[in-house]
């Protein structure tokens, strides 16, 4: 059972990593035209980065519930995992945000598609906390 | 050992198959809630956009409907021209009680003197509107005045702005109408007198300037007194005024009814084969679940359980587990339909609007429901089978 959820978190995470570098505005052509000539990312791109940044310990920690069998330290990933997930949600709603026109990439995709992520991820980790809660100890 | 509890330890005991069952519970009720949130919420989105245009006939330049049609359905900017002095002929039309003039404008696309590109914009009369006019005396407590706005739902300020800049002019934005999940929610409202300053102040502040030619209007919206034939009145203007088209408020949107309605049919047809699919796929493994434990059926049977309690046992493993994924493919497509909104409507190109919390919960009822139902009558040939045994030939086996 582990194992499955270990797999769909790190699904998750390739998915919350890749969208925000694929849907901002950045990947679009689309920046900020400053005065003095230059351009600037709006602030989804900083979003997708931030995005990134989440994916690679969600990775690690989806890599590692895999193989781990003790009951504290499945505890302590399912901690983590909904503290990541609850991130992922917060980086384009409240943290960095994305651009406010909803037909744009990075409102109509990458907002949505990393809440839900951030969702499933907590959903995830609940899961897990459950049922390491309810089995017995394995020691390999 | 209660019931519940063996079901339990069933489904614990045999994880693959149980995830089977989920899974399939999981995808049925999803699918059939999504379908039906995106088909309702188009529908709704319709009624609630005629109810907001308020007119019972729409007058527009001939040939121009379904670009008219386009532009209020989907926000998409259109600009089409007719004569001034139709808006008398067609208020003069037996049964007419109001006609109000609007003028259809667009704004630039992505030029550094307008902080909202490709915005579809309706400039109307003060003096003779009626959808508009009421909900601002409503809500404003006045009518427009020079340099302000009322936008649809998704029409906002740009961040660190305080007024919608178009065309090189400064407009206030005085309120956001509800919403329609129609193009009406992309859509600036301001007066006649509004978007001729726009068009003055253009000519020398915009990279482009509007045009508004003299004497001309892009629709006129006609309510009709109580009791007057609508019909009857589209067909007089038709005679009566040369090169129009009048669209009565039951035919508009009709293209996009028919898309609905072809929509609907395919997604019902695919909804139906993962239906029956998902039944077969449940029924099988409930069939392979039941030959695998003939051997402890029989014994519970020996030590005293009766048909019924087997066959109880067994629903009630079908139940929880089509309840669990139920329960989850909701939440999912609740979700997924919820957040991609924005896209669903851009990739269908119609219109969508999500259902307020009762309607909501409703539907998430009756798509706990009919999964519960399905699965339950799909493990109920299998499971009334294996209670009928008898248990000294299930032990032998």
């Amino acid at each position: 059972m582990f194992k499955v959820l270990a797999a769909i978190v790190v699904v998750l995470a390739l998915v919350i990593g890749a969208v925000g570098q694929f849907t901002d505005c950045q990947s679009q052509g689309k920046s900020i035209a400053l005065a003095n000539g230059k351009t600037t990312p709006m602030k989804c791109h900083w979003t997708g980065q931030a995005a990134l940044g989440t994916a690679l310990p969600l990775l690690g920690l989806g890599s590692v519930t895999a193989f781990t069998k003790r009951k504290e330290s499945r505890r302590i990933i399912a901690v983590f995992g909904t503290l990541l997930g609850a991130f992922v949600i917060l980086l384009p709603t409240q943290l960095i945000g994305v651009c406010s026109n909803p037909d744009m990439l990075c409102n109509s995709v990458m907002k949505p598609t990393l809440i839900l992520s951030g969702a499933l991820v907590i959903g995830i980790s609940l899961v897990g906390l459950v049922i390491s809660e309810r089995k017995p100890e394995q020691i390999a | 050992m209660s019931l519940f509890r063996l079901a339990t330890k069933n489904i614990e005991g045999s994880s693959f198959r149980s995830g089977v069952v989920f899974l399939c519970a999981l995808v049925v009720a999803g699918l059939s809630l999504s379908t039906v949130l995106v088909i309702r919420g188009a529908q709704d989105s319709l009624r609630l956009a005629l109810e907001r245009l308020g007119a019972d006939i729409i007058v527009v330049p001939e040939g121009e409907a379904s670009r008219v049609e386009t532009a209020l359905l989907m926000g998409k900017p259109t600009q089409t021209w007719m004569p001034q002095e139709n808006l008398s002929k067609i208020a003069s039309i037996s049964g007419v009680a109001a006609a109000s003039p609007q003028l259809f404008l667009a704004s630039l696309s992505n030029a550094s003197c307008c902080s909202a590109s490709e915005l579809f914009m309706v400039a109307f009369d003060p003096k003779t509107d009626f959808a508009i006019e009421p909900w601002l005396r409503q809500r404003l407590g006045h009518e427009l005045r020079l340099g302000e706005s009322v936008g649809g739902n998704l029409v906002f300020v740009p961040e660190g702005e305080e007024n919608i800049k178009l065309y090189g002019y400064i407009i206030s934005l005085k309120g956001n109408l509800e919403p329609t999940g129609m193009g009406l929610d992309q859509t600036l409202f301001l007066t006649f007198d509004t978007a001729r300053d726009i068009a003055r102040i253009s000519k020398t502040r915009a990279v482009k300037p509007l045009e508004i030619p003299d004497n001309k209007i892009s629709a006129v919206m006609v309510k009709m007194q109580p009791g007057a034939d609508a019909h009857k009145a589209a067909l007089d203007i038709m005679q009566t005024v040369p090169n129009v088209t009048p669209i009565e408020s039951p035919q508009l949107f009709q293209a996009y009814r028919k898309q609905i309605t072809g929509l609907l049919r395919g997604m019902m047809a695919v909804l139906g084969i993962t239906l029956v699919l998902s039944l077969v796929m449940i029924s099988l493994i409930f069939s392979m679940a039941a030959n695998e434990r003939r051997r402890e059926i029989g014994v519970l049977r020996a030590l005293g359980a009766t048909r019924v309690a087997i066959l109880q046992s067994l629903l009630s493993e079908a139940a929880m587990l089509a309840l669990g994924g139920s329960a989850v493919g909701i939440a999912l497509a609740v979700m997924t339909v919820g957040l991609f909104r924005n896209l669903i409507v851009r990739s269908l190109e119609m219109p969508f609007l999500f259902p307020s919390l009762p309607a909501l919960l409703t539907l998430i009822g009756g798509g706990l429901i009919v999964a519960m139902v399905s699965v339950t009558l799909a493990a109920l040939l299998p499971a009334y089978r294996v209670s009928r045994q008898d248990p000294a030939v299930a032990m032998r086996e």
